[in-house]
């Protein structure tokens, strides 16, 4: 054994098939995640395309029809893009399991200020063009525009989608306390429903009898079918069939507790280590306020395990829940699973809380004696949260384990603990098997930018660094 | 794989592209060619814009020969891409008293809006030339364009 530890296994000689399936796996799932991607511009350029089905290549002969024609455009094309927003937005099982909640949310934040752009631009050409068609200047244009039947609610969504998109602008979000912002963030429903009427009646681009009418009814079925369906209505069935209540917490760390679990046959919920729930606890100081926490143990059929640290005001009231209390949830959610693999080793590190969807991952990783490294890392003593636990499952696993305790050095890539920088430790001397490896990243976003950025400075492809910033 | 989405994209975004100009190509072609037969009665008027009511025939004392009988003449559907449009032509004393729309454009609320701006300034315009004759309505092309097209169907079965 230990020669096959030390020895690189050569792949040619080891057609293992361990290595051959998560390849499979990988390229499968990026030809999903790229499907995905095509899909998503595919949707914007149909937007154009059912303008210029309508006969709208015509459209373009004055200044004023180009004008009129490229509003017309422009507002189907950020409608689609908001409708992709909500999509990605709706927590899909299968997108979530292709490219991940993380991905998800930074496409859909992404698509949002182009999306805003279109719309407004689309205003105003119209505005304009409407205008010039009819000689008179685009602010006199408002009043014939909102005289259209459907015209006042579309403002009304166009003051709404305005106000959503500013309230999640960094600088304004922080702010906002997240419940708050949320609840603004729920107008963007209002404002697309307010906006289909006039997009039905006003152009003639979808008219009634129309194929473009068709699909465009469509669209919004599709994009509001998921969001009922895997936002509320999924999560309300999931809680409900498996009543999950509050059985008891523990204090393993100054203001770190473990809340335990049980419920109603909790391995149906599918739940992978590394994976978050959203956490709804209905007591009356905490039922408004939901929290998304990674599991800190892989659920058994009656109990489950989540590990808190008091941060903000809300999780130091979740810590003292008391027992028998009921929880309600969304998920399982992430990437941050075995799921994810793409190489046939493991390596780990993970920081101060960071480290309980670590501990709950290796529930479930899969890897042969020798073929995984954990680098736990920690600030003091007292950070060590489940170190025990993690060092008995790399054990019975045969899986190295590190520890690195210490304020980070200012030499360095500035990860590593003052201490170990100095005696030399680097990241290649720790895991010599990197290149072969899935690096699996937990901490605080600053530390954790570190690292990835010292693990890709050793040319490791960024497909097998699997990232989970913990800022709460 | 980036490389293949970027590509795919392209492709997929311009064959959806392609297939929606050459869809729309499809619908101007036809909907030119579609002017239709005069019809002289059995249509429903829609309750549109623009009759102001018909001012009473200035009777002239001596009717022209060759002018046309007395009474209403519909004219020709003719079909736009926002609606078809059809109208009717009352003539008394061998002139026209009257341009009544039968119907206007009405595909959607944008052209409804532009129709009943433009039908009242077509049949005052109609009224005083006398003819189809007719400088276009501004921002109303192809409601102009059919109305004077069904006005001049209505004449020419006047033989005006």
């Amino acid at each position: 054994m230990p020669t096959q530890i030390t020895v690189r296994p050569d792949p040619r000689q080891f057609p293992s098939s361990s290595r051959v399936n998560y390849q499979r796996r990988f390229v499968r799932r990026s030809r999903r995640a790229d499907l995905l991607v095509i899909s998503l511009w595919a949707s914007g350029a149909a937007a154009a395309a059912l303008f210029l089905a309508s006969g709208g290549a015509g459209q373009f002969g004055s200044l004023a029809e180009t004008v009129t024609s490229m509003g017309i455009v422009a507002g189907l094309i950020g409608t689609d893009f908001i409708l992709v927003m909500l999509v990605l937005a709706a927590r899909i099982p299968f997108i979530d399991r292709t490219i991940g909640h993380d991905r998800a949310v930074a496409v859909h934040r992404a698509l949002s200020k182009p999306a805003l752009y279109l719309l407004l631009g689309h205003g105003a050409l119209l505005l304009i063009g409407y205008g010039m068609s009819s000689g008179i200047n685009p602010i006199a244009q408002i009043g014939p525009m909102l005289a259209l039947p459907d015209m006042p609610l579309a403002f009304i969504a166009m003051g709404l989608m305005i106000t959503v998109v500013v309230t999640s602008l960094v600088a304004v979000r922080r702010r906002f306390s997240y419940e708050g912002w949320h609840l603004v963030h729920l107008l963007s429903y209002l404002s697309v429903a307010f906006a289909l009427p006039h997009q039905l009646s006003v152009g003639g681009v979808l008219a009634v009898g129309t194929a473009q009418r068709v699909y465009w009814i469509a669209l919004y079925v599709v994009a509001f079918g998921c969001l009922i369906t895997f936002r509320f209505v999924e999560p309300i069935v999931s809680s409900l069939r498996h009543r999950i209540t509050v059985a008891g917490t523990t204090t393993i760390a100054p203001g770190v507790t473990s809340i335990h679990l049980s419920g109603h046959n909790l391995r149906g919920l599918g739940a992978a280590g590394g994976q978050f729930f959203i956490w709804r606890f209905w007591t009356g100081t905490t039922w408004w306020h939901s929290h998304p926490i990674s599991l800190s143990a892989v659920p058994t059929s009656s109990t489950a395990r989540i590990t808190v640290r008091d941060l903000g005001s809300g999780s130091a009231r979740i810590s003292a829940v008391p027992v028998g209390t009921r929880v309600s949830i969304e998920g399982p959610y992430g990437l941050f699973t075995d799921a994810a693999r793409t190489s046939p080793k493991v390596a780990i590190i993970a920081a101060g809380i960071g480290v309980t969807p670590i501990r709950a991952l290796l529930d479930h990783a899969r890897f042969a004696p020798g073929e995984a490294t954990i680098l736990l890392r920690a600030s003091t003593q007292e950070e060590t949260y489940h170190w025990d636990e993690i060092r008995e499952l790399a054990a019975a696993k045969g899986a190295r384990c590190y520890v690195m305790v210490g304020r980070r050095s200012r030499v360095g890539p500035g990860w590593i603990s003052e201490q170990d920088a100095l005696r030399g430790v680097t990241l290649a001397g720790t895991f010599p098997d990197l290149a072969d490896s899935d690096l699996y990243l937990c901490g605080p976003t600053a530390w954790l930018d570190l690292v990835e950025a010292d693990a890709r400075a050793t040319g490791i492809p960024q497909h097998q660094i699997h990232a989970e910033r913990f800022d709460w | 794989m980036r490389t293949r989405a970027v590509l795919g994209s392209i492709f997929a975004s311009v064959a959806v592209l392609v297939v929606g100009w050459q869809a729309g190509a499809a619908v101007v072609v036809t909907s030119t060619a579609t002017t239709s037969a005069p019809q002289a009665s059995g249509v429903t008027p829609a309750p549109v814009v623009g009759g102001t009511p018909t001012p009473a025939a200035t009777p002239t004392a001596v009717p022209v020969p060759a002018g046309p009988a007395d009474g209403t003449y519909t004219g020709a559907s003719v079909a736009t891409r926002y609606g078809s449009v059809q109208v009717s032509i009352a003539f008394a004393g061998g002139a026209i008293t009257d341009v009544a729309a039968l119907k206007l454009t009405d595909a959607d609320g944008r052209s409804v809006q532009i129709s009943n701006r433009a039908a009242p300034l077509l049949h005052d315009e109609v009224l005083a030339s006398q003819s189809a004759n007719v400088s276009n309505v501004t921002g109303a092309t192809y409601t102009t364009r059919a109305y004077l097209s069904s006005v001049q169907s209505a004449l020419d079965q006047a033989g005006f």
